[in-house]
């Protein structure tokens, strides 16, 4: 009953990826050579001396361009039907976030400097989205144990709890020997995992049953559990590791799931009452959520103190004005003087950077860019084939599109300020690899199986001419 | 079939062989996308908010970061008095790095300082993006000043101020501290904003001697010299305030020149009880116990008439009236300033006064009533401009590599009907020029220029002299310069004001009639 | 205006315009996915138009909606029937893969005919294209939208 083909490893032309690569490329390059050249401009160097941009930028370009077009060859070569948008739009993300780390104070990371440093990672994610997305090919490993996956992130939250090393107050860091990173970024990843299993499993039982409370109709009481958990987890990150910006990342895509596979707007109506219970509460008895919240009021009353990283990114912002002042002429770099640097640019305020120097077109495309990948996302899960596979697609396109979100309005001012990275450009190896992973699955979803087998009654011709995809 | 499903095979299909229908799903995604769709619109709102409309704002704050970076190392333009006179330039140290000379210390409390340790003040705050290059005065010059190898353009900014008069100012107001403010009621162009005690802007200034000069500044909580007086100095008007009260009782149709009080007479002697308070007046001696008028209440400070004109206009429009000369809020000035009031506005009465004994005092300026004397200022130009505040500015214009851009007087507020600004003229004349006004206004008088005003004197409660007060403006008959004069702990507005008033009118008579 | 500053500007919007092409390249391609997504099953392909029809079956002027696969012939199981005299039972299939129409000859006995030219196994058809089956004439034409 089910037509089973099986793995063929038959290149197949992807021509709108490789097309969208070009462009990608081709707008790196050129924004890489107007770095340089205003690099050099404001050094007091000779434009066109010594031959094109300064020799290291220029091989770490040629590194991450070239590790884009293998990433193309090697999907071309799986030959896979697969989504030939996501690897472009993500790789021009990307390179726009070599751009600014090489335009950055080079020592905001020590060793390798800044730049090379996310080149490292940058190539490296962009071999986890290709290897993931060209080899996983079954999702019963996801599927069938996703109360395993659940247990290894709450032990991983747990033991953030209790290990994890304190960096600005923040209890993020996890590490274990020589490897830190923030395990936050891989819990995403495993809570929509385990949302799209238990969602999809007991999605019929959410539609079709319900409590009444009142005027609400509530999600029939056993179901009601892995809700409280959720929101009890939340809010526990946000108690213990301080760590507003992943709760709140938890808890929306949570929501959005939940009304995604349920319809029932009535859920995500409790969910918030529930949130805006919590934050009220919290805003009472933890001072870190008051100081944000007050922060995000007016960060002009305390302009030069608890405000100041706010005010200074709306300086930014406001000193890019429409057109920008142009990559490598802005002030990120007075970062180093007392007054008006931004601490934890290259972190979580790269959108200000961004803003400052390419200006608000420059914003509007980057913002752009992420709205694709979400569309796209969600495409993927519209097409899905399952709900099990509908589910993740859309949660995992959600989690980098809420997390954009949540970034970019607080750095703007529309909510307060939670630190978390902007995927891909952003500086730092757990966010790129976690994001990496999840856009190689979500290619890996938008499969859409073997070319259609030809019309049965065609006859021998037709398939002479036209199947070259026999055995 | 299996659990797994395969993502490499064909999508799962029913008997049918159709793709398994999941209702609802679907929809929910498309709503979610649009969910996601509107989000990002509202980030993209976000920043054209930030990036056009605040642009310009933030972009040339004295705190933004482009702006202190450009002053640190931009030899910063010249600030000039309105003659061309050089208020502020810039010389090098020994390491070839500019920093700032100021031509006196009368400067202190209108141009500030730009100091490379201590940041800015005063004008070379308010225009420090245009000082130091990093935003044009015009828009285009700003858009096209991007596509020049130097974008630095250090505007030089020429003044309102009259440097001569500015000096006069604070020679006048000698060891005292207070504040003379002198502006043209025609234009808005302020003349003189002097605040007293003074500092040495250019000890700050030089990198060698700033250090010591800002910390014993700063260790000054007595005199208190970096304060501004002219624009954050908050004092209480005494009489000087019954001129918003006319203003306020006369626009408003409370009373009119020829309202008398038949309650005043009796009064006179043992004071006017208003709610069991008693407002007591000290000119009786001169005019007897009989009813005065408007012209002759103005000419005499009627503590008891203004009372009862208060009380007969009320609370909630003397408010209205006051903020509408400006009270309530700072005022839209090139510097900051602090906000004036008539009343700590938290009281039950109407316009927020306790009760009518509040009220009573307020309208003749005590109370709970504070102004600043650049609004004491405004509050006589609209008199003297026919019932037309014109918008105070400091700036005249700038000049930088492309030209200069000049800064055009603008109209701030319609206070008045002319006729009520001439019947408050008419009384201010009398009470400079009248019988009995002299008294109160001594030494205010200048030969040759028909002066009319209002002198004060602020009661501070407990012991020691009170302020000093003296608002007015001449010629009368075609105003063109308004004078605030307050000196603190000066004694009576006939004592210290009035007659620092009469000099500097003289003066400005000297310099206007070169 | 410097002319060094003129160009890295030139440059920067350069960078900034292609932002905006790939944006909309993107866009294109996400456009044109709708539209495929749009016509499912059940929406039509192109159309048969039929200009002769001695027989009277198919009649002239009507049009078919096609599928990925039509059959025609003299059999009643064809999706299209041509009751035409020198039409065979299963006479020729006419398929869209791809992007391109495609007709097989089914091993009739007096062919099909693209054009006027006799179609050998099988042949590309384009929209506009004339088919002919026996006395039958029909003319393949775009989808209504």
């Amino acid at each position: 009953m089910t037509v089973t083909v099986g793995p063929r490893l038959q290149p197949r032309l992807r021509h709108r990826e490789l097309g969208l690569l070009v462009i990608a490329v081709f707008a790196i390059t050129i924004g890489s050579v107007s770095l340089a050249l205003s690099q050099r401009q404001a050094a007091g160097e000779p434009l066109l001396g010594n031959g094109g941009p300064p020799l290291a930028s220029g091989v770490a370009l040629a590194v991450y361009l070239g590790a884009l077009f293998v990433a193309h060859a090697v999907l071309v070569l799986t030959g896979r039907r697969t989504d030939e948008v996501l690897l472009p739009t993500v790789g021009l993300l990307g390179g726009i976030s070599l751009l600014l780390m090489e335009r950055l104070p080079q020592d905001l990371a020590g060793g390798l400097g800044l730049g090379t440093t996310q080149l490292v990672w940058l190539t490296l994610s962009i071999a986890v989205i290709t290897m993931i997305a060209a080899f996983i090919r079954s999702d019963a490993w996801l599927r069938l144990y996703k109360y395993t996956w659940a247990a290894f992130g709450v032990g991983l939250l747990l033991l953030t709890f209790v290990a994890g090393r304190e960096v600005n107050g923040q209890r993020l860091t996890l590490a274990i020997g020589p490897l830190s990173g923030q395990p936050s970024e891989l819990l995403k990843v495993i809570l929509v995992i385990f949302l799209a299993g238990y969602l999809s499993e007991n999605r019929a039982l959410l539609v079709e049953q319900s409590t009444r409370v009142g005027p609400l109709r509530l999600p029939p009481l056993p179901y009601l559990a892995p809700m409280v958990a959720m929101w009890a987890i939340a809010l526990s990150i946000v108690v213990v590791q301080r760590d507003l910006g992943a709760a709140l990342l938890f808890f929306v895509v949570f929501l959005l799931l939940l009304y995604v596979t349920t319809g029932r707007g009535s859920f995500v109506a409790l969910g918030l009452v529930a949130f805006v219970a919590g934050g009220a509460v919290l805003y009472e008895v933890v001072p870190h959520v008051r100081t944000r919240v007050d922060i995000w009021l007016d960060p002009f009353a305390t302009a030069s103190g608890a405000g100041y990283q706010v005010v200074q990114a709306l300086h930014a912002f406001a000193r890019g004005g429409i057109l920008g002042t142009g990559l490598g002429a802005g002030l990120p770099e007075v970062g180093n003087l007392p007054p008006g640097g931004i601490p934890a640019l290259h972190t979580d305020f790269p959108l200000a950077a961004l803003g400052e120097e390419l200006g608000l077109i420059g914003v509007l495309a980057i913002l752009g860019l992420y709205l694709v990948v979400i569309e796209r996302g969600l495409r993927i899960a519209a097409s899905a084939a399952d709900d099990f596979r509908a589910i993740l697609a859309a949660g995992l396109s959600l989690v980098i599109g809420v997390q954009a979100f949540i970034i970019a309005a607080g750095v703007l001012k529309l909510i307060p300020l939670t630190g978390i990275t902007l995927p891909f450009i952003s500086y730092g190896g757990s966010s790129l690899l976690t994001n990496g992973l999840v856009v190689g699955l979500l290619i890996a979803l938008s499969d859409r199986g073997a070319e259609p087998p030809p019309p049965p009654t065609a006859a021998r011709g037709l398939r002479r001419i036209l199947d070259r995809g026999a055995p | 079939m299996t659990l797994g499903g395969s993502l490499g095979g064909t999508a799962q299909r029913n008997a049918a062989g159709a793709p398994v229908r999941r209702p609802g799903i679907g929809a929910t995604l498309g709503r979610i996308g649009l969910a996601m769709a509107v989000a990002f619109g509202a980030l993209a709102a976000g920043a054209g908010y930030w990036q056009v409309w605040r642009a310009s704002e933030l972009s040339s704050a004295p705190d933004d970061a482009a702006v202190i970076a450009a002053s640190r190392r931009v030899v910063r333009g010249e600030i000039t008095d309105r003659d061309g006179e050089r208020l502020a330039w810039s010389a090098e140290d020994e390491n070839g790095e500019p920093y700032r000379v100021y031509l006196s210390r009368s400067l202190s409390g209108v141009v500030g300082y730009a100091s490379r340790a201590y940041g800015t003040a005063g004008l070379e705050r308010a225009f420090d993006a245009e000082l130091s290059g990093v935003t044009a005065a015009d828009p285009v010059q700003d858009l096209l000043k991007k596509f020049r190898t130097d974008p630095s353009d250090p505007q030089a900014l020429r003044t309102t101020l009259v440097a001569s008069l500015q000096q006069a100012a604070i020679g006048a107001l000698d060891d005292d501290s207070g504040a003379i403010v002198m502006l043209d009621p025609r234009t808005g162009e302020v003349l003189v904003l002097a605040s007293t005690p003074v500092y040495d802007a250019s000890g700050i200034a030089n990198p060698a001697t700033s250090t010591a000069t800002f910390q014993a500044l700063v260790a000054d909580d007595v005199g208190r010299p970096l304060l501004p007086r002219a624009t954050q100095g908050r004092y209480v008007p005494g009489s000087v305030f019954k001129i918003v009260t006319a203003i306020a009782a006369l626009g408003s149709g409370a009373v009119d020149v020829s309202t008398t009080f038949e309650e005043q007479p009796a009064a006179e002697a043992d004071g006017l009880l208003v709610s069991g308070f008693r407002v007591r007046d000290g000119h009786h001696s001169k005019t007897g116990s009989r009813a005065v008028d408007f012209i002759e209440a103005t000419e005499v400070s009627c503590n008891l008439w203004y009372a009862l004109a208060g009380l007969e206009t009320g609370g909630d429009r003397l408010v209205d009236w006051a903020a509408q000369l400006g009270f309530g809020e700072p005022l839209p000035f090139d510097l900051p300033t602090a906000a004036s009031q008539v009343t700590g506005g938290d009281g039950p009465a109407p316009g927020g006064f306790l009760d009518d004994v509040e009220l009573a005092s307020a309208a003749f300026g005590q109370g709970e009533t504070f102004v600043t004397p650049l609004q004491m200022a405004l509050v006589t130009s609209a008199v003297a401009n026919a019932g037309v505040i014109m918008r105070p500015h400091l700036a005249l214009s700038f000049t930088g590599k492309a030209g200069t851009t000049t800064i055009s007087p603008e109209e701030w507020r319609r206070v008045m009907p002319a006729r009520i600004a001439d019947q408050i003229t008419a009384a201010m004349v009398e009470a400079v020029n009248g019988d009995l006004g002299v008294a109160y206004t001594t030494g205010a008088q200048v030969s040759g220029l028909t002066v009319a005003g209002k002198s004060g004197t602020a009661e501070l409660g407990g012991e020691g002299e009170p302020n000093s007060w003296f608002i007015g403006f001449a010629p009368a008959d075609d105003p063109q310069v308004v004078i605030a004069v307050v000196v603190e702990h000066g004694g009576r507005g006939a004592a210290r004001a009035a007659p620092i008033a009469g000099t500097l009118l003289a003066a400005w008579k000297a310099w206007a009639g070169r | 205006m410097d002319p060094v500053v003129l160009s890295i500007w030139i440059l920067r919007l350069v960078f900034l315009a292609l932002l905006y092409w790939f944006l909309w390249t993107v866009v294109r391609t996400l456009m044109r996915d709708l539209r495929a997504a749009a016509r499912e099953p059940g929406a039509e392909l192109g159309r048969l138009l039929v200009l002769a029809s001695p027989g009277g079956e198919p009649a002239v002027g009507s049009a078919f909606s096609l599928d990925a696969m039509t059959t025609m012939g003299r059999d009643v199981n064809n999706t299209i029937v041509v009751d035409d005299e020198y039409a065979s039972g299963s006479h020729a299939v006419l398929t869209y893969r791809g992007r391109a129409w495609y007709v097989e000859d089914l091993g009739s006995t007096n062919g099909t005919f693209v054009n006027g030219e006799a179609v050998d196994g099988i042949a590309a058809i384009a929209f506009g294209d004339e088919l002919q089956l026996g006395n039958v004439r029909l003319r393949l034409e775009r989808a209504r939208r």
